[in-house]
């Protein structure tokens, strides 16, 4: 229950790929078995009708119009505009993912050193950031940060700013709404692997002489790289993909992809390109994600905690 | 020695409870502000505002196109909620006791619509439903929402039904109970957390949805989180603060409920 808690998809993914199958008390019986599979057709039908054939036909697309041809893939690479859309969308998900990182991992700390105390406040803030709707999450950051908004305004009482500074609409905005939003994600899998580190390790570093400074780079850090991989890589991937706070938060001049494939779609009808972009993006996910599950599997300490 | 409270010096361990301190108010902080800004009297959102008002609260019950785009949000999200129980359990019996070939594979693509960019499967079911003549549908909303919302109920079930032990429900069989019988008096009673945690999740995917929903909206039908985007976009009037908090209380109730669950369950596993 804890881990359905928990919408962590990788998360699950990796308890169930770690765990052998459950011995079945049906066995035998090829009409048992095959009756069992008719269960699924339902929803196999639906995802198979409203998901998979329109993703493939929105691929499809990228290589049929409007003449068949990579023309449109060509057209993605070789425009600096478009290139600049891509590198935009590696370099926010890479400052995105770094400051949740650097976010995330005390609160993880906090978090598996007082699991009854201070700690269950930290989750609990934690969770409720994360369920709390995405919409209005930035829409606040949106008031936070604009430059009548209450930092700016704030900072020039204190005398430390004379003009407000711009903190929305540009980069800025987005990394700030978005490593916000991530935090949780690298909370929830970094505590797991804590948690299931034997402190004992850490006693055994101490009482060989090692200072706090020492086992903590040596010792500790290596210990939990498992559960920064995998959050890191996770941040990283779903950064890649997000389209509500860039829009909002961001301006212009730093587009990501995904509001790039709207915008080639709502705005400039070009389904060829924004499919070629759509497939180009589906590609990064995927073999991102397939790292990530091969992270998963080889890491002790991650399947130790998987239930 | 760091990672127990006491072992780890008073330093160490008061410089990590600031740090925390100060990231949980990161955290806490546009929550609280725009809970706060919604009682404000300011029409530009100064902070701390001039005076305290349910103005704000006034203009939002009182407007008719926010009353009816909550109310096709509760809709679409009970439809949701229901469509994918309905697909999803059936899916988790087979996935879980079935024995077939390529359940592996075909688990994994029940978790591809969590792993695919959201922006790819609201583009991808638009071009469809455009061809079909269905944007701005009540069907394309629920169809759309179901496809992101079946991964987490399918996975919330999954969990709780390996966890139960199938010869319970045989013993019932043996004791002249019909599969069905079992299944609905015994399993379904015991795997019941795992069916409100798969349902809680589906309806908050779907009532959160902000992508799928603004290409399936039409001025005449849209959703509260679309009704949210297109006013943001226009300006930034404190009656989205409004709807803000609402979605917030809303979120905070689902926690509680699943905090309560998972406090009830905790002493079964």
């Amino acid at each position: 229950m804890k881990m359905a808690a928990r919408p962590t998809p990788a998360a699950n993914l990796a308890a169930r790929a770690s765990r052998a199958p459950t011995a079945q008390s049906h066995s035998g019986e090829q009409a048992v078995r095959w009756r069992g599979a008719t269960y699924l057709l339902p929803a196999l039908l639906f995802l198979g009708l409203f998901f998979l054939v329109p993703l493939l036909g929105l691929l499809l697309r990228g290589v049929l119009e409007p003449t068949p041809g990579l023309g449109n893939y060509e057209q993605l690479f070789a425009s600096s505009a478009y290139s600049k859309v891509l590198f935009n969308t590696f370099a926010v998900a890479s400052l995105v993912t770094l400051f949740s990182l650097l976010l995330g991992f005390p609160l993880a700390w906090a978090i598996t050193l007082t699991p009854n105390g201070w700690g269950r406040w930290l989750l609990n803030i934690v969770l409720l950031s994360m369920w709390t709707s995405l919409l209005a999450r930035t829409y606040s950051w949106l008031v936070l940060l604009q430059s009548s908004g209450v930092i700016n305004s704030t900072l020039q009482s204190l005398g430390l700013i004379n003009e407000p500074l711009a903190m929305v609409h540009n980069l800025t905005g987005v990394v700030i709404g978005m490593s916000y939003i991530m935090i949780p994600f690298i909370v929830l899998p970094l505590q797991a692997t804590m948690s299931a580190i034997d402190p004992m390790v850490l006693q055994a570093g101490s009482i060989c002489g090692a200072s706090p400074l020492r086992s903590f780079f040596k010792v500790f850090l290596p210990l939990c790289r498992p559960g920064i991989f995998s959050g890191g890589l996770m941040v990283f991937v779903m950064s890649l993909g997000y389209y509500v706070t860039p829009a909002l938060l961001g301006g212009a001049q730093n587009m990501m992809l995904p509001e790039f494939i709207i915008q080639q779609v709502q705005s400039f009808l070009n389904w060829g390109l924004a499919s070629a972009a759509a497939a180009l993006l589906i590609l990064i996910t995927l073999v991102l994600f397939y790292v990530y599950l091969k992270l998963q599997a080889e890491s002790p300490v991650a399947s130790s905690t998987a239930r | 020695m760091l990672l127990s409270p006491n072992a780890m010096g008073r330093r160490l361990r008061y410089g990590l409870f600031c740090t925390t301190a100060i990231i949980a108010l990161f955290l806490l902080l546009p929550i609280v502000f725009i809970v706060l800004l919604s009682f404000g009297s300011s029409q530009w959102l100064i902070f701390p505002p001039p005076g305290w008002t349910l103005k704000w609260y006034g203009q939002f019950f009182a407007n008719e196109q926010w009353m009816t785009s909550a109310l096709v949000s509760l809709k679409v999200a009970v439809l949701t909620t229901i469509c994918a129980l309905a697909l999803g359990l059936p899916a988790a019996f087979a996935l879980v006791r079935g024995r077939f070939p390529g359940r592996e594979l075909l688990y994994a693509l029940f978790t591809l619509p969590m792993i695919v960019p959201l922006v790819i499967i609201a583009v991808a079911v638009y071009a469809l439903f455009l061809k079909l003549g269905y944007t701005g549908t009540l069907f394309a909303f629920v169809v759309s929402h179901v496809i992101v919302a079946l991964p987490f109920t399918v996975i919330s079930l999954i969990n709780s039904l390996k966890l139960f032990d199938q010869a319970i429900e045989d013993a019932a069989v043996i004791c002249g109970a019909s599969r069905l019988q079992a299944i609905l008096k015994v399993t379904f009673p015991a795997i019941r957390p795992g069916i409100v945690a798969g349902a809680l999740f589906a309806f908050l995917v779907s009532w959160d949805e902000v992508v799928l929903s603004v290409m399936m909206a039409s001025p005449s039908l849209q959703t509260l989180p679309v009704k949210m985007w297109t006013t943001l976009r226009q300006d930034l009037t404190p009656v989205i603060a409004v709807a803000s908090t609402l979605l917030i209380g809303l979120s905070f109730l689902v926690m509680l409920i699943a905090a309560l669950l998972r406090r009830r369950t905790s002493p079964t596993r």
